[in-house]
Order: C-alpha cells, then structure tokens, then sequence
C-alpha cells in the first residue's frame, strides 16, 4: 500500500499547461471512476483548480513508479493531451512526500499567495467529488481529514492568514485598527475611480453602515452612489459632510488637493476629535499630506498601502516557517496512524509470535520424544506448523474483516490479545 | 512562611509566563492556562487575605507589605473587569507578570507596621481608616489600567503615524477601543481618589483636628488629582493622543506618591 500524488500547479506549469489538465466537478467524478480500478490503484481524488491539478491516489502493494505511470497516462488519456505536452511540468511525491504535499496545499503553504483562504474549499470539493464517485477510500479519508485538521491549526495557530494582501483588504484592516469595528462607520468616497470603488465595497463589507458619495461631475457621484449603495453628495457641500466620515477615500483625477488642512481641521473639531481615517488613493495626491500632522488623523496615500502589503507579505512568509513546523510534526503522526492501518505486518507478527510458541514448546519436550527419524522429525513440525495456521487462520480473515470495514477497536482488541505492537 | 500567598504567587507567576506565550504564539490553550492560573492564584490570594484579616482581627491593608499585596490583588480585579467588558488579552500580557512582581515584593519585604497599625485604626472614627485604603488602592489600579491603556495607545498610534508596523501591533486592540478603556478608567479612578481625598479629610480632622498636614502624600496626591482632574476636564479638546500622553504621566505620579513620598517623610509613613 502506498500513496502517491502526481500533479503540476502554477510554480512548475505555465497557464497554457494547468488549463489544458484542468477538471470541472463533474469530468472528475467520471474520470475518477476510470482511474480507480481496484488492482492497480486503489482510491484516488482530483484536486483542480486554477493553480494546480493533482491527482492523489492509494495504490496497492506496488512500487510509486508504476503508479506514477498509470497516473500521467490516465491524465493524457482523459485530458486527451499528449505526455510530451505536459510531462516536463509533472512532479510526483509518493508516500511521506506525498502526505507532506497534501498537508501542505491544504494549509495554503503552497498557494500563490501562501495563506489565502480558498484552497482548503478546493481540497474539500475535491473530497467530496472523489466521495461521490466512491473513490475514496479508508486511506483518503484519512488523509483528508488529518489534512483539513493541519489547515486548522496553521490557521488558528499562525498568522499566515492573519493580514491582508491586497490593497482595498488593508483599508478594511487599518481601519479595523482604529475604529474596533467598522459597524455603524461613515465611509465618504470622494472621485469615482476603480480602487475607491472596490475599497468602498470591501469596508461596506465589512460593516460600515452609511456610504457618501461625491464627484465634481454629479451624475458619475449618482451613477456609483448608485452601484454600491450609498447617497450622492454635491461637491460643493464636501467640507460639510467632511466632518460625518469616519473614513474617507479620495481617488479624483485632479492634480491639486481637493482636501486641504484647514478642511481636516475644522472637521476634527465639528467631530468631537474622534479619529478619522483618510485613504488617499488618487496620484497625484488629493490629500495635503500636512493633513497628516493633526493628531487623531491617519492618512495613508498609495505608496503607504502598498508598504503596508509588501510587509504583510512578508509577514506571512515569517509565520509560513512556524506552518512548516506543524505540518512537518503531523505528517509524523499521520505515517505513524498508517501504518496501523496497514494490516501486513501484524498478520506477520501474529503468526511469528504463533509459531515462535510452537517451536518453543517442541525444544522443550523434544527429549522426550526419544530419537526420531529425519521423516518423523520433519512429520512433528508439519504438525505443529499445520495446527498453527487451522488456529491462526479464522483470526486473521477476522482480522481482514475488522480492517476492510475500519473496526479500529476490533483491530486493537485483537492486537492487544496477542501482545502485538501497532 | 505564608504557604498560601506563596501558593498564589506560584500560579500568578504561571499565568504571567503562559500570558506571555500566549500573546507570542497566539494559542488559545495557552491563553486558557494562563486566565485559569490567574483565577486560581486570585482565589487563594483572597484566601490569605481573609485569613490575615481572622487571624489579626484587623483589616489587613496597613504598612508596605500588606499594601504591595493588596494593590496586586486590585490589579487582578481591575483586569478581570476589563476582559468582562473588552475582552482584550493583551492587557493581561503587561499585567499578570506586574501582578507577580508586586507579590514577590510582598513575601519580601519585612513585617514591621503591626505595632502602630492599631493605633490609627482603633482612634476616633477609627472604622473610616480601611475604607480610605482600601479607596486609594483601588484608584491606583484604575490609573495602572489607564497608564496601559495609554501606553498602548502611544505605540500604536506611533507606528499609524510613521507607517511601519511591528509585530506587537496586529496583537494590540484597536485605538477605539484602548481611548475607551482609558477614559472609562480614569473616570472611575478619579472618582475613587476624590472619595479616598474625602476619606481621608474626615479620618485626619476625627483624630487631630486637622484636615491637612502638609504632608508629602498629601501634596502629591493633590496635584496628581488636579492632574486627572484636567485631563477628564478637557477630555473631547485632548482625546487621543494628548489624552494618553496625560495617562503615563499621571501614572508616573501616582507611583511617586505611593513610593516616593515615603522617602521625603511625613505624616503618612508608616510602614
């Protein structure tokens, strides 16, 4: 029994590769089928999205080679591309290797941007196609979970997932940083470009209750007012409604500031000095950075989001190594759960320890028995040899019974009766 | 030896240790460990409390030793009330080791108060003495939570400001909400040490006709109420960072007139 993983994702592939390999839900659970052909390979399950395709399977009792081969063919045959197209770009992990892999993906530790949420509903849909289509297994199951338990605790235990990556994530989160909540938040959007837009959404998202908008050209205010639900302001009336915004984001084509310190100023003050938060994406800038210098005012331009980003991914890369760390000692449990699974050696240990009792028992009532010839000496080891497998034999096809039906306490019980290490 | 204030220092420091790797690993077992040691540490804190209290037939908060771990013990009360009403974390990171601190000093410092201890206590209105304490130390726990509430606020507000953030920021709670905790702790330390002034104005006229000695901690205390008492003043014209700027200094303060003012002398050295 072994487990083998085949697959290529975007760090070995280009995309002309990966979308050519690529799986929809449903050719999955077809192929699966094909795949799985219960001599060969035993289960097996596709994870494919848009950075990788990875077929993972359990094999019975032969070598990761022949797997592996079996593999990229059904990958050719199924895909109906030819080997030489993608064969350079294929990695193959068997076994620990092949755990370590699955842990990993799972944990997004081998995603594009390590910590990214997605991937571990992939490895979920994934599982659930490849239980669907009866392809997975005792081992597969295992696998799985124990993998979707890493991905847990790297999540609850690192920060690999802890800051954002993206622009318009990082607005959300300072602001997050100086208001608690973004609940009950004013968010003035001033200019109506791509960003504002997006970054108005994700803190709308993320729970600010009132969206303003305002424009020099009214109609633009009403046509994006009315896209991401917020009330259009006349432009004339900003420095009024300057002082209601928590946060501000200001993206207008103009090239001088449209937000000046007297304005901030005079906000603060009809504010009570509660802090506020101003996200100036616009180049050239349209907030004066003196504006910055009032206390209780925060003011990040696109240069400063974009440092923000750069250190949270650095950041994330930090807390990828302690990830590593988890990973690697679950994959230690995971081979060790394995191998109890794999009932081969205890069949073996059962009947050295059977027939080891046997021989012993001859040694010591062998005086007695007088001389023999070498015919009646081999005679009373056939015998003995022949009553150890008639005894063995209902308890190992018990054994196979428990272990094809997962009756670990049956299993142990067993083993336990037998004085039998796992 | 006092095996219960030993005992309770034992899980006191176990909760600051595991506070701390809790606040470096972010995991919440450890986080777990660290309150129930805390709460365990508290209840066998109150324990020697009382204990002192039935055995001297006395309130045991008089002198040096008995105020270190009666103000370690407030401290722990001011924490629980904030992480029931903020549920913030990082506080107890600051706070339980301070909470060790003060109660290895307690099973340090020598037992020398006990003679004069009754003298205040058993003098005209003799019954005002404990509440006056007791007042003053709960305010001085009060002004601890604005001091690290301040505090953090100063360094988050600091990196905003310049942009760059370190790892102790993502791990802090938000500027709301610390500029929150800090007013609402200076407001209920205030009150505290207005009531524990007032206390203390009646116990002293009760006893030697006099309200004012022009003691040391009397003229500290003043001024460190008068400092609160603008900062609460002009609480919306400074809020943010002046606020806080004010919340360290006056917890500077604070100590002064606790610690310092013993070494000038004076009517209120006791210990």
């Amino acid at each position: 029994m072994s487990i083998i993983l085949v697959g290529l994702n975007h760090k070995t592939a280009p995309v002309e590769v990966r979308e050519r390999l690529a799986f929809t839900d449903e050719s999955c659970a077809e192929t699966l089928q094909t795949l799985v052909d219960g001599e060969l390979i035993s289960e097996g399950l596709i994870v494919s999205t848009c950075n990788r395709v990875e077929v993972l399977a359990a094999t019975r009792g032969v070598s990761g080679d022949e797997g592996t081969a079996r593999i990229s063919s059904f990958l050719s045959e199924t895909r109906r591309v030819p080997r030489q197209f993608f064969g350079e770009h294929l990695y193959t992990h068997a076994d620990e290797e092949a755990v370590r892999h699955v842990f990993r993906v799972a944990s997004s530790l081998d995603s594009m941007v390590v910590g990214e949420p997605q991937v571990l509903g992939q490895v979920r849909r994934a599982y659930s196609n490849a239980v669907t289509a009866g392809t997975a297994g005792r081992i597969l199951h295992r696998l799985v979970h124990h993998a979707l338990h890493v991905a847990k605790r790297v999540r609850a235990e690192t920060g690999i997932a802890a800051s954002a990556v993206s622009i318009s994530f990082t607005a959300v989160e300072l602001g997050r940083k100086i208001f608690g909540t973004l609940k009950g938040t004013t968010v003035l959007v001033i200019g109506a470009g791509e960003m504002a837009e997006l970054a108005a959404q994700h803190l709308a998202g993320a729970g600010a209750s009132r969206i303003l908008v305002t424009n020099r050209t009214t109609e633009t205010a009403e046509q994006l007012a009315q896209k991401i639900k917020g009330t259009a302001l006349d432009f004339s009336s900003l420095p009024a409604h300057l002082a209601e915004a928590d946060i501000v984001i200001c993206s207008t084509a103009a090239d001088e500031y449209v937000v000046t310190p007297e304005m901030a100023r005079e906000a603060l003050a009809a504010r009570q000095r509660r802090p506020a938060f101003f996200i100036d994406i616009s180049v050239p800038r349209n907030v004066d950075p003196a504006v910055g210098e009032l206390d209780n005012l925060f003011v990040f331009d696109v240069d400063d989001l974009e440092a923000v980003v750069a250190s949270n991914i650095r950041e994330r890369e930090r807390e990828a190594e302690r990830a590593e760390l988890i990973v690697e000692s679950e994959v230690m449990q995971f081979q060790q759960a394995l191998r109890s699974l794999d009932l081969g050696p205890t069949v073996a240990a059962l009947r050295q320890k059977l027939e080891e009792i046997a021989r012993a028992e001859l040694k010591r009532q062998r005086t007695r028995l007088g001389e023999l010839t070498p015919e009646q000496e081999r005679a009373v080891e056939a015998l003995l040899m022949s009553t150890v497998n008639k005894i063995s034999h209902p308890i190992i096809s018990r054994l196979r019974r428990s272990h094809d039906t997962g009756e670990e306490e049956d299993l142990k019980a067993w083993r336990n009766t037998f004085g039998l290490e796992e | 030896m006092n095996y219960l204030l030993l005992a309770a220092l034992a899980a006191y420091v176990n909760a600051a240790v595991h506070a701390i790797l809790a606040f470096a690993y972010k995991r919440r077992s450890v986080e777990r460990v660290a309150m129930v040691s805390l709460g365990v540490g508290f209840a066998l804190h109150t324990a020697a409390f009382l204990r002192d209290w039935i055995q001297d037939g006395r309130y045991p908060l008089f002198g040096l030793r008995e105020t270190l771990s009666f103000l370690a013990w407030t401290l722990v009360v001011a924490y629980g009330l904030a992480h029931f009403r903020y549920q913030i974390k990082a506080l107890g990171t600051f706070l339980m080791p301070l909470v060790a601190f003060l109660v290895t000093a307690t099973l340090l410092v020598r037992t020398s108060s006990d003679a004069r201890a009754g003298t205040v206590a058993e003098g005209a209105a003799g019954w005002v003495f404990p509440i006056h304490t007791t007042l003053l130390i709960f305010s001085y726990a009060a002004f601890f939570v604005v001091f690290a509430a301040s505090a953090m606020y100063l360094w988050q507000e600091r990196e905003l400001k310049l942009k760059t953030f370190s790892a102790l920021f993502h791990r802090l709670p938000s500027l709301t909400t610390v500029d929150d905790i800090g007013s609402t702790a200076a407001g209920i330390g205030f009150t505290l040490l207005s009531l524990g002034i007032v206390t203390g104005a009646i116990l002293s006229s009760q006893q030697t006709g006099r309200i004012w000695h022009n003691d040391p901690k009397e003229v500290f205390a003043l001024i460190t109420w008068l400092l609160y008492l603008t900062m609460i003043h002009y609480r919306i014209q400074w809020r943010g960072r002046k606020s806080a700027l004010v919340g360290v200094a006056g917890f500077g303060l604070v100590i002064f007139t606790f610690l310092g003012t013993r070494l000038m002398g004076g009517y209120h050295v006791f210990g």
